[in-house]
């Protein structure tokens, strides 16, 4: 198909350079967007944008939040990139990530545990926490036919209140004089961040592995070409013999606790301490959502789309304090970004040609 | 004293349930014909600031919140446009949708934070026995109409819709738009009769909470007010019952609620939920 | 490729060419929890940064609705910026700004309603107990039903020392009255403040104080008349039939002080170890009312003087007298009256003030018990 001087013709995958060029102009096309808001706050968008890159991309000292945003990202947006592939609509990470962070605090605070194993019982504790959690939708799903939807929904919801009670009641600690916080972990069980950072950096290797480990699971076993094939085409995998519930369950085993890990990493990175739920998962869970969808699929590119996301809320974060514009500017900023890059995704399917080429 | 137990209840139950019976109805049109509409949150908070903007600055609430189901109505056709003609991600571009209502409707609000509304609906008006009403005319349309065969259709088999000669995305761009205004009178409704007053993010997760009720009502009408109902109810009752109940706990009753009744009462056979059979895919002509 | 290309470079050039100038005037930073629209805690905060920005020779910059695991970056955001003292107002940034207080001894921060401190990291608060306590004067002598209602947002100490002082004048006017609590477990959240509001009115409560960051309590009960006090923010608009009273604040005064000395170069990045304001009435940090200037809404005048009490030091007097009189008291220095003046038991009968003691601020500060009157859930009760 002709359109002026540029020819289009259809592409059945695209290549990553083609998913790159057309992200990049998606978002150029947000920022165009994006400038109204800030000439409407008698801000120059140029200056703005200068700001901004100032501010994240050629800042080192913004670099390390940028990574320390990425790690929940790239451990929850791992697990939502399996489970998305098998149809399993997963909202509940922010659940996942919390029962993650309870049962880190547990070992941490209340388990005879000693000090040596503290660390790499919590990541364990953390992942049966967290998957525990995915698990209860996805037997929801088999057993009862409850959408899956609803169920993550409310698991979320649950888990919320499940840590205010145990931070107002039984794990409230003296420390923190009546506020509702645990005490704080025992040197042993706080995970140890690069100087003058908070980059937990186990936790930061632990997703790389994890996105490794994932993409190897997809590709090259037999559980994860049944999981691929139950995605895209059930009545195929009916055929072939793949049972649905245990793909389903192994999916969510899997995303359950990658979110559960990203859980940990908070409670004993960040924080060395429960504290309010909302703080703890910050977002995290949905903002895994847009992370685990930018991937396409692939383990692998939610290192690199988590980054993504990170830098997009350090540049939101610069607006707040350089450019002294309200809070709810980002959430304007982000869903721009979004909405250019969700509506380009067509453009991915086809290419674009000079006609006039020789 | 039972009997003052219970009336209180049943009405609490329906003042929190008005605002999310509009809602929800509007989810269920918009998920019935194929497209999920996460964005509920965003719609419904844009309706919130339209309809206090409009009841503060004339006085009229009725007007307001009409206004408030045409930006409803506009911020459901942004979506409508990406997953439908763009055939993007529908769960992502609903999330996208929440995101940037949350933050537009911060932003607009700014000059009307703080302001008590005169123009004021009671919190059980018209709109409850409105929106009641409304549910039996859609519950009709949807299961005794041509309309409502060409809606459950796009949901369920839009090929067919497309050989009968209709055009599919027509369908689901009227659905998801119709889904928007409803929402956009439920959050209307919470600035202007539940709670009249303007905050920045006052629907504090209940868009969530109707495209729940949604999914729990299995996309039925009538199930959708009696969701909204008992949610309203359970939720006064989670502070009613503190006197004698631990509070965190109550808190979470509404929500694993919802998770019990769902398992002991979904039916199986209408598709692996109960959902629309092409409920989040895109339709594309020709391919299936 | 190439325009592409181009174009970076050209962005890059415009990313230098646009770096500030310098500034002449001190820098103050300001990092709020919530939205400066919310019409409680962060909106006073706010209006204290403008009137002290108004009159000082400062300039002023804030972030709202921070997290409060996420004071570091924020705070070295705005050092970054420029800003010299950097203020943090609410509990949860303390850690954050006592580690930055750490790595920055140049500069000076200042931790809103904490405990930990630094040479250069100071705390302050401006507490409402004797605000509550009058408050609890006035709901005892107007409730007819002798059930009052508290709506409270969550069971830490700062809110149960205001509901204590509540209960205590509730108690002092109407030794028989209980006040009813119900949890949110949320510093904002209209529909359930609502909902809370309307289980309690079922219960028959007809007065209604409470901790949340919006009018809602004051709109629900004033559309059934029931009289209310304001919290935070002037709410008197709200419901002007039906606001009694309540409490307001004025931060202004302890930034104004404190940025004042900080300009005189009395206090410095070395010498704030010891500095906590804890400012109550006497320092005209805060103040009675639900409206500026207007301690109690006229409409209620009458009723109140209506009411007598007999007490152990003032002898026989109306209700609106005895509100006069201890804020009067409270308001010298030193303070004349204290509501948390022993002997006072808890709810369980356990003697937790002994006669002629008077709580000191640390234990105001952790305080878990539930002073007598009060009927609900209290989680940690000791």
């Amino acid at each position: 198909m002709r359109i002026g001087p540029v020819e289009l013709e259809r592409r059945p995958t695209p290549s990553w350079n083609w998913v790159l060029t057309v992200s990049a102009l998606a978002i150029l096309l947000a920022l165009a967007l994006a400038a109204v808001i800030f000439w409407s706050y008698g801000v120059s968008p140029l200056r703005a944008y200068a700001v901004i890159i100032r501010g994240t991309l050629l800042n080192a000292r913004a670099l390390p939040e940028i990574v320390r945003n990425m790690i929940p990202l790239l451990l929850a947006g791992v697990g939502l990139v399996l489970a998305f592939r098998a149809l399993f609509w997963n909202i509940g990470a922010e659940g996942q990530i919390l029962l993650g962070a309870t049962a880190a605090t547990w070992v941490a605070l209340f388990s005879p545990v000693p000090d040596g194993w503290k660390l790499p019982v919590m990541f364990l504790a953390g992942f049966i926490g967290g998957a525990a959690w995915g698990l209860i939708p996805a037997l929801l799903r088999l057993r009862f036919a409850v959408n899956e939807v609803i169920s993550t929904l409310m698991m979320n919801y649950i888990a919320v209140y499940l840590v205010s009670w145990l931070i107002h009641g039984p794990w409230k600690g003296p420390e923190m004089r009546g506020f509702a916080f645990t005490d704080a972990f025992p040197e042993a069980a706080q995970i140890p961040v690069i100087p003058g950072t908070r980059i937990h950096w186990l936790t930061l290797l632990l997703g790389i592995a994890l996105a490794i480990a994932v993409a190897f699971l997809l590709k090259r076993t037999r559980a994860g070409f049944e999981i691929r094939v139950q995605g895209e085409n059930a009545d195929a995998a009916r055929y072939a013999g793949i049972d649905p519930a245990r793909t389903l369950l192994l999916v969510m085993i899997v995303a359950g606790g990658a979110a559960g890990l990203a859980g940990v990493g908070e409670v004993a990175g960040i924080h060395r301490r429960l504290l309010d739920p909302n703080q703890i998962s910050l977002g995290f869970g949905y903002a895994a959502i847009i992370v685990a969808w930018l991937a396409r699929g692939s383990p692998l590119a939610v290192v690199l789309t988590s980054l993504f996301l990170g830098i997009v809320f350090a540049s939101g974060d610069v607006m707040r304090v350089a450019l002294q514009m309200p809070a709810r500017v980002t959430d304007v900023f982000n869903g721009l970004i979004l909405f250019c890059l969700i509506g380009s995704e067509r453009l991915l399917y086809w290419r674009v040609r000079w006609a006039g080429h020789p | 004293m039972m009997e003052e137990w219970i009336i209180h209840t049943i009405v609490r139950g329906l003042a929190l349930g008005t605002p999310l019976i509009w809602a929800a109805l509007g989810e269920v049109y918009a998920e019935r014909s194929g497209v999920v509409n996460l964005g509920v949150e965003g719609m419904m908070v844009l309706g919130a600031i339209a309809a206090f903007a409009l009841a503060q600055s004339t006085g009229l609430p009725y007007l307001g919140l009409l206004v408030a189901a045409g930006a409803g109505a506009a911020a459901a056709m942004l979506h409508a446009v990406l997953v439908i003609s763009l055939r993007a991600n529908q769960y992502v571009s609903g999330l996208a949708l929440t995101m940037f209502g949350l933050g537009l409707s911060a932003l607009l609000g700014r000059r009307w934070e703080g302001l008590p509304l005169l123009a004021t609906l009671p919190e059980i008006s018209l709109l409850t026995y409105g929106g009641l009403a409304l549910a039996i005319v859609l519950w009709f349309v949807l299961y005794h109409t041509r309309w409502g065969i060409l809606i459950r259709s796009a949901g369920e088999a839009p090929a067919a819709v497309d050989t009968m000669g209709v055009n599919v995305f027509l369908v689901r761009y009227l659905a998801v738009a119709f889904g928007g205004a409803l929402a956009g009178v439920g959050g209307g409704l919470l600035s202007v009769a539940y709670r009249p007053s303007w905050t920045e993010g006052m629907t504090v997760g209940l868009g969530w909470i109707a495209i729940a009720i949604a999914i729990f009502a299995s996309w039925d009408p009538l199930r959708a007010v009696a969701g909204a109902f008992f949610f309203g109810a359970l939720f006064h009752l989670s502070f009613r019952l503190q006197t004698w109940i631990s509070p965190e706990p109550l808190q979470m009753m509404p929500f694993a609620f919802t998770i019990l009744v769902l398992a002991l009462t979904t039916r199986r056979g209408r598709g692996a939920q109960g959902a629309p059979e092409a409920l989040g895919l895109p339709y594309v002509r020709g391919e299936r | 490729m190439r325009w592409l290309k181009a174009m970076l470079v050209i962005v890059l050039i415009f990313t230098f060419a646009t770096a500030g100038l310098a500034q002449a005037k001190l820098k103050v930073g300001f990092i709020y929890v919530g939205p400066i629209g919310d019409y409680g805690w962060t909106h006073a905060h706010d209006q204290a940064r403008k009137i002290a920005q108004s009159k000082l020779p400062i300039e002023t910059l804030y972030v709202e609705s921070v997290p409060e695991a996420q004071a570091e970056p924020f705070i070295e955001k705005l050092i970054q910026q420029g800003a010299k003292v950097v203020l943090t107002t609410s509990f949860g940034f303390m850690d954050g700004t006592l580690a930055m207080a750490k790595r920055y001894p140049n500069i000076i921060f200042g931790h809103a309603s904490g405990f930990k401190r630094n040479p250069n990291m100071f705390t302050y608060m401006a507490d409402f107990y004797q605000i509550y306590y009058l408050n609890g004067l006035m709901a005892g002598a107007l409730s007819k039903s002798g059930k009052i209602a508290y709506v409270g947002a969550f069971p830490i100490p700062e809110v149960k020392r205001h509901l204590g002082a509540f209960a205590l004048g509730v108690r002092a006017v109407n030794p028989r009255a209980t006040v009813h609590v119900r949890w949110l477990f949320s510093w904002f959240d209209p529909a359930k403040a609502k909902e809370a509001t309307e289980a309690l009115i079922a219960e028959g409560a007809d007065v209604f104080a409470f901790t949340e960051d919006s009018p809602t309590v004051v709109q629900v009960a004033g559309k059934k008349g029931l009289p209310s006090f304001g919290h935070y923010s002037p709410m008197q608009r709200f419901g002007p039939q039906t606001v009694v009273s309540g409490q307001l604040v004025h931060w202004e005064t302890i930034y104004m002080d404190f940025l004042s000395k900080v300009l005189a170069g009395k206090y410095t990045a070395d010498n704030l170890q010891n500095v906590d304001y804890w400012w109550l009435l006497a320092e005209k940090a805060v103040e009675v009312g639900g409206e500026f200037g207007t301690a109690i809404n006229p409409a209620f005048t009458s009723k109140l003087q209506a009411v007598r009490v007999r007490t152990a030091d003032l002898g026989q007097l109306s209700v609106y007298d005895l509100v006069m009189r201890r804020h009067a008291q409270m308001s010298r220095k030193p303070v004349a009256f204290d509501p948390f003046t022993g002997p006072i038991r808890d709810r369980k009968g356990r003697m937790v003030v002994p006669a002629g003691k008077t709580m000191s601020i640390l234990e105001l500060n952790t305080m878990e018990w539930a002073a007598p009157g009060i009927v609900g859930p209290w989680p940690k009760e000791p």
